[in-house]
């Protein structure tokens, strides 16, 4: 498989994964906070929170080795009137950058709560925004590989697929923490974590339902276009079919089989298999993220000479 | 100064000797891979049997000397993220080597493949119709070097008043999408963009 674009297969990944993690966040802070008030479920969130910055950053760096000359680096912002890739570069930063304020609030507890929550909600914006046009880069009428409308719907599931069971793996490390630390969260936020272990787990698993109607809905449309498009579907089917298979076996065993055996155990189950479950579907799920943010790029068969 | 220079191919007296290939690699030093004028080999066709037993030869091969087309609506300054890429005099699409980041992506999204990246100096470099020459009052090295004349350059819109406005010829892609400053005159056998029976017979050197 071409590897050449190896930067761009990790920056693409772990920005979708910020910005999933972020807003999947976002969302049970918002729900279980009416109930527990905000503050309590910091305690839980925020380690979560904190953990999704160093993964942006890196993010954004690992994409400077896609340049050839990075010392120009600062130059693609200049054309945000028509190129896709400086809005990229733009939302991207600007996701960094939101986000990095908003976890200095919450860590000095700066502003007020909801002024707080505001900003979380505009950095969110951003986000989702970034992950649009992470897919609108590639949306070029000359490669039918990639001017798909599978394009953005993939980003999006990749973003909140890979979001929610990162989330779900940053719960239980504070569970186990505390518990080895010998500081118990509490029955609430420990029933709180059990909930969203479960509501991550039907995400997942609605999320594998769609990659698996889009991908073959996809590759049967790029069979039928003109001859670059029938290039790219025959390179991902047949050239490429062992890794798609790979792929296909390991998303379906970590969103789907660790998807309900995760729902199950976080209803009933001990803590220490739940844990099993849900990092072992993280890693399973981001392994066949990568191998198909990989495949996507091979696809990239252009029409023309 | 022009409005906008174009080329104008004969494919008819073209045999794919690639002189105007060589001589831009002369002229500009491009290092190996780096091809800013390449020419496409489009083939197709069959061997049929006839009733006597013989054979009959329903082939075509044809020859399409392509560099940057210099395009109205260039694809690659559009998606350029830094405004290198940009459109100068003459209507010269060219690239400003200060600004460059070598991200590739007018690479990706030009549909004939004139952005080249050249590894050595981690930056995207193309045709810019060597406009030393111009400048100079010379014609430009590949139209120079043609032995068969069948490469012409000047005022795109007189080439097409002279030879017409055809550019959807395979293996090219349609000209729709970034309105090419390219008229062709098609090979006896051409075959028109999206309704082509042949292929690309050299894909690896383009």
């Amino acid at each position: 498989m071409d590897t050449q674009e190896l930067p761009l297969v990790f920056f693409t990944i772990m920005a979708q994964m910020s910005v999933g993690c972020f807003v999947v966040l976002g969302v049970i802070h918002l729900l279980a906070g009416r109930k527990l008030g905000a503050e309590r479920v910091d305690k839980i969130s925020d380690p979560a929170l904190y953990a999704i910055g160093p993964v942006m950053v890196v993010a954004l760096i690992v994409s400077l080795l896609h340049l050839g000359t990075p010392t120009n680096a600062l130059n693609a912002i200049r054309h945000l009137q028509s190129s896709w890739l400086s809005r990229e570069i733009f939302f991207g930063c600007a996701f960094a950058g939101l986000g990095a304020v908003f976890a200095l609030c919450q860590w000095r507890k700066w502003l007020t709560p909801l002024l707080r929550q505001i900003l979380a909600g505009i950095t969110a914006l951003v986000g989702l925004v970034l992950v649009l046009t992470n897919a609108m880069i590639y949306m070029l009428p000359t490669v039918p590989g990639w001017d798909s409308w599978a394009t953005p719907v993939t980003f999006y599931t990749t973003a909140f697929l890979l979001g929610s069971l990162a989330v779900g793996t940053a719960f239980v490390g504070v569970l186990t923490w505390a518990r080895r630390s010998g500081n118990e969260l509490g029955a609430e936020l420990t029933s709180l974590i059990r909930t969203s272990l479960r509501w991550i787990a039907v995400a997942s698993i609605v999320l594998l339902g769609v990659e698996f109607v889009v991908l073959p809905t996809y590759a049967l449309q790029l069979s039928q276009g003109g001859s670059a498009a029938a290039a790219s579907a025959h390179a991902l089917l047949y050239g490429h079919g062992v890794w798609l298979a790979v792929r296909l076996v390991l998303v379906f065993a970590g969103a789907g089989l660790l998807g309900l055996l995760l729902n199950w155990l976080a209803r009933s189950g001990k803590q220490k298999v739940m844990t099993y479950a849900i990092v072992s579907a993280f890693a399973l799920v981001l392994v066949s993220e990568f191998i198909g943010r990989l495949l996507f790029y091979t696809s990239n068969i252009r029409i023309g000479i | 100064m022009a409005k906008q220079l174009g080329f104008h191919i004969d494919q008819n007296y073209c045999t794919g000797c690639k002189a105007c290939q060589i001589v831009c690699i002369d002229k500009h030093d491009l290092p190996e891979g780096v091809r800013w004028r390449r020419v496409a080999e489009y083939t197709g066709g069959a061997f049929t049997e006839n009733t006597d037993g013989s054979y009959g030869a329903e082939v075509f091969t044809y020859y399409t000397s392509i560099s940057c087309n210099h395009c109205a609506d260039p694809i690659c300054v559009k998606v350029c993220p830094t405004t290198a890429m940009h459109k100068g005099d003459n209507g010269i699409v060219s690239v400003d080597p200060d600004k460059c980041v070598g991200c590739r992506y007018c690479e990706w999204a030009c549909p004939y493949g004139a952005p080249q990246y050249n590894s050595q100096v981690g930056k995207i470099t193309k045709c810019d119709f060597c406009a030393d020459y111009l400048a100079e009052g010379k014609d430009p090295a590949c139209v120079a070097a043609c032995p068969s004349r069948v490469l012409e350059y000047g005022e795109i819109e007189t080439l097409r008043a002279k030879y017409g406005d055809t550019a959807d010829i395979e293996p090219l892609p349609d000209p729709s999408i970034t309105h090419p400053s390219l008229v062709i005159t098609p090979h006896r056998h051409a075959q028109k963009t999206g309704y082509g029976i042949g292929e690309l017979a050299n894909a690896s050197e383009l």
